[in-house]
């Protein structure tokens, strides 16, 4: 992402700039956020599906100037090394926990439900799921999002209080900025109505802190495999007509 | 778009050739570009649009270092290749992916940069994969020069000569793209963004109008130099042997898996050509003038298959088929059978699948393609892939019906063992170096633990065998609750529904699988021409030869 601090090789001719700066964090574009994000994932042990669904998750919210890269780095960090066993979401009627009563990931949840599809909430009679308790839940609004429109419903995700709406539009609104500075919380899904969400600005690119850079980089190149020069020879293509 | 509600060729779908045929390696490693080619529809749609071309900017010194803009103005947006040309010293020339120096360097400008914007794009495009660019950018790309026939030209040039027509047939081309990055790859404008373009609303025309425009840059580069040394008696390239230069390309195993990724996307472009060549087939006569246009590009076809060269024994056995297939096409439209049969075109097609080889029939499409531009070009515009839209999987499926699936969808796959070594041989990787994609030796290298999920089929076994412990009535949202590590594949299976040629049906960790094969098929997409695999992990091609430049279409900005 950005030039190392010691330049090997500093007589090169095609260097004209200055190296950019290291300490700034970039700005990415959606597709190498969502790449980003889905070798980090994996990395950090999710399957390569639930992986994809991270990589979504995360530029979905960064199209809507949500940190959803941090919020990867967060919840991967958090449920490092935990076995899907324990973060894998149980859904009995009208509730969704993890199993022994261990913190929910989102992105599991979030795939769940989606594949539950018009199904998700389990009951037609009382629309209404409790969840939780659920990490870093702004993860779940891409989920939330997508069932909203496959359903054409709207959607309220409510917890201490507060509220997001999730428009049949598959957009967003309400209190967006306090969902994404929850670590955990208990939270009920409802179907019904509410304000219908604008849609979403134009896409562009999101500013990815250093921070989460490195923490995502480092969990991505877990996916990487040292070079051999057995495996270096011919990989490329070293013409030298 | 649904272009399959928009088809107004309904008799068509009895021609078409199905999957198993068509996504078999050993003839996806023989595809030929075809009016199709992102190329191709690229050049259309600038020369039927009356575009225009300029370089408002030539800042180029006596070393050849500097910078340049080349314009592409169109009916409603104006594009901008942004070109810095470097002096390189022969040692540092390098095209694999680890280099950190090249002869030129590019990015695609969207709109037309300002003095700030050059300056800012000289701080980072030089840089490559260590710059950053920015939101007003559609792609990044560089290129290095032919030692041997950059130099030779610029001599001879320089000299007031023209260069050695041999020399000059030999190489093909003065400089190699060695990448061409788009799509929101080091800050670029993701593709979404300007998606709803018209024109760039068909695969890779940023990359094309990038590489096309480069190919300007290169005789220009080689003309600069030899009025340097050359002043006053320096000569311009002839026309003729400017026209037979492409713009090289040396591509290697990181485009390979691209097809296998991007399986919705592949399905559009396999099913878009091969309902063109349906449609041709359908085609109840065949009218003389078509059938003429139909010559012609068979004589140009021959002659394009004396000038291509490969050392490869793969592409020298291929080659010597293809000329002779080429013949056979010529002694077969002498017995007039055009003007006689009912459906010629079909007769036609499936007299070649008795007659000619893997690489002579994938050039008849091609050449079947060729004079039915009215029948086929609108094809192009159901060539791009909202992936998005089919990435949501459906739950509510049962297990059954995903197993009917996979028989029907995978049956090449299910009997594969992979309990045989050759049937596991290969796994790819990506490498921490350079975070390339690459393929190893399961059973002698390092990192199978770390392998990427290309081995389709034995992940579609997988499947299969896990899905037999499940009750047929059971949702698939169950068995992925109880199964995440089968997600990956269930969505590519549900996706093959709806697309039929998605998956490529071989097994892509075989001990004999050549990576070459997936690259030709991109390639002959892209437009390429000319495959000379170097390896059977890279492959050298070359891009827009014998077609025009810009400078044609707009002479008087090069006068």
């Amino acid at each position: 992402m950005t030039v190392p601090a010691d330049d090997p090789e500093p007589n090169d001719p095609t260097r004209s700039g200055p190296p950019l700066l290291q300490a700034d964090g970039a700005w990415l574009s959606h597709n190498e956020i969502e790449q980003l994000c889905l070798k980090a994932a994996r990395g950090a042990g999710m399957s390569w599906g639930l992986a994809e669904e991270a990589g979504f998750a995360a530029a979905w919210l960064a199209r809507r100037d949500v940190d959803g890269p941090a919020a990867i780095l967060s919840q991967i960090t958090q449920a490092d090394g935990r076995s899907w066993h324990e973060i894998c979401p149980e859904v009995t009627a009208g509730q969704v926990t993890a199993r022994d009563g261990q913190e929910l990931c989102p992105i599991a949840l979030g795939t769940v439900l989606c594949d539950r599809g018009n199904n998700f909430i389990g009951s037609k009679q009382e629309p209404l799921l409790s969840v939780g308790p659920i990490t870093y839940p702004v993860l779940l609004l891409p989920f939330l999002s997508d069932i909203s429109k496959l359903c054409a419903l709207s959607i309220s995700l409510e917890w201490s209080g507060r509220r997001v709406f999730v428009g049949p539009n598959g957009e967003v609104t309400g209190d967006i900025p306090a969902l994404e500075s929850e670590p955990s919380i208990h939270a009920q899904i409802k179907v019904g109505s509410g304000p219908k969400p604008a849609n979403a600005n134009a896409l562009r690119a999101f500013f990815v802190s250093e921070d989460t850079l490195s923490g995502l980089n480092r969990y991505a190149l877990r996916t990487t495999v040292p070079a051999s020069e057995a495996s270096r020879a011919g990989a490329g293509a070293d013409d030298s007509d | 778009m649904d272009c399959v509600s928009l088809n107004p060729f309904p008799e068509a779908a009895a021609f078409r050739r199905p999957p198993s045929e068509v996504m078999r390696l050993a003839r996806m490693g023989c595809a030929h570009p075809t009016r199709l080619s992102f190329l191709r529809t690229l050049l259309r749609r600038v020369t039927d649009q009356g575009w225009v071309f300029d370089r408002p900017v030539w800042h180029v010194d006596n070393s050849g270092v500097g910078r340049a803009v080349y314009r592409a103005i169109g009916p409603e947006r104006t594009y901008s290749l942004v070109a810095f040309a470097h002096d390189l010293p022969d040692e540092m020339r390098s095209d694999r992916v680890i280099a950190t120096a090249w002869d030129a360097t590019f990015a695609m400008f969207d709109g037309e940069p300002t003095e700030a914007d050059l300056d800012r794009l000289q701080a980072n495009v030089p840089l490559q994969e260590a710059g950053r660019i920015s939101q007003k950018e559609l792609s990044l790309s560089r290129a290095n020069r032919s030692v041997r026939l950059f130099e030779h030209v610029v001599d001879r040039l320089a000299a007031g000569e023209q260069p050695n027509v041999t020399e000059v047939a030999a190489v093909g081309y003065l400089m190699r793209t060695t990448a061409v990055y788009g799509s929101g790859k080091f800050g670029a404008a993701d593709l979404a963004t300007v998606m709803d373009r018209p024109e760039l609303n068909v695969p890779f025309q940023v990359e094309m109008l990038s590489v096309w425009l480069t190919r300007q840059f290169t005789v220009d580069i080689a003309e600069h130099l030899a009025r340097v040394r050359g002043g006053a008696r320096a000569a311009r390239l002839d026309p003729a042997i400017k026209k037979s230069l492409g713009v090289g390309n040396s591509t290697g195993l990181g485009m390979a898996p691209f097809l296998v990724r991007h399986p919705i996307l592949l399905n559009n472009w396999i099913m878009a050509r091969e309902e063109a060549l349906a449609r041709v087939r359908a085609q109840s006569d065949a009218d003389p003038n078509t059938v003429s246009e139909f010559r012609a590009a068979l004589s140009d076809a021959q002659e394009n298959a004396r000038k291509w060269s490969s050392t490869h024994p793969s592409q020298v056995s291929k080659l010597a088929a293809l000329r002779k297939d080429l013949d056979s096409i010529s002694g077969y439209l002498a017995l007039g059978s055009m003007s006689e049969s009912d459906h010629p075109w079909d007769t036609l097609w499936r007299w070649g699948e008795t007659q000619l080889s893997l690489e002579g029939q994938e050039a008849l499409l091609a050449l079947m393609l060729e004079p039915h531009g009215n029948l086929v070009d609108g094809l192009a515009e159901c060539m791009v892939a909202n992936e998005r839209a089919a990435f949501r999987l459906d739950g509510s499926m049962t297990v059954g019906a995903l197993c009917d699936r996979l028989e029907q969808a995978y049956d090449w796959a299910l009997p594969i063992d992979f309990d045989l070594p050759d049937n596991a041989a290969r796994f790819w990787y990506v490498s921490e170096e350079k975070l390339e994609p690459r393929i190893g030796f399961r059973f002698e290298e390092d990192g199978a633990d770390l392998e990427q999920p290309l081995c389709i089929a034995r992940l579609a076994k997988d499947l299969h065998v896990a899905l037999q412990d499940w009750s047929r009535d059971a949702p698939i949202a169950s068995f992925l609750v109880a199964h995440p590590e089968h997600r990956f594949i269930v969505r590519r299976v549900q996706a093959t529904e709806r697309h039929p040629y998605a998956e490529v049906r071989d097994n892509l960790i075989a001990a004999d699988m050549l990576p070459i094969d997936l690259m030709r098929c991109k390639l002959a997409f892209f437009g390429a021409s000319r495959f000379d695999p170097r390896s059977d992990k890279w492959v050298r091609i070359s891009l827009f030869q014998d077609l025009p430049y810009p400078s044609d279409l707009s002479p008087e900005a090069w006068a």
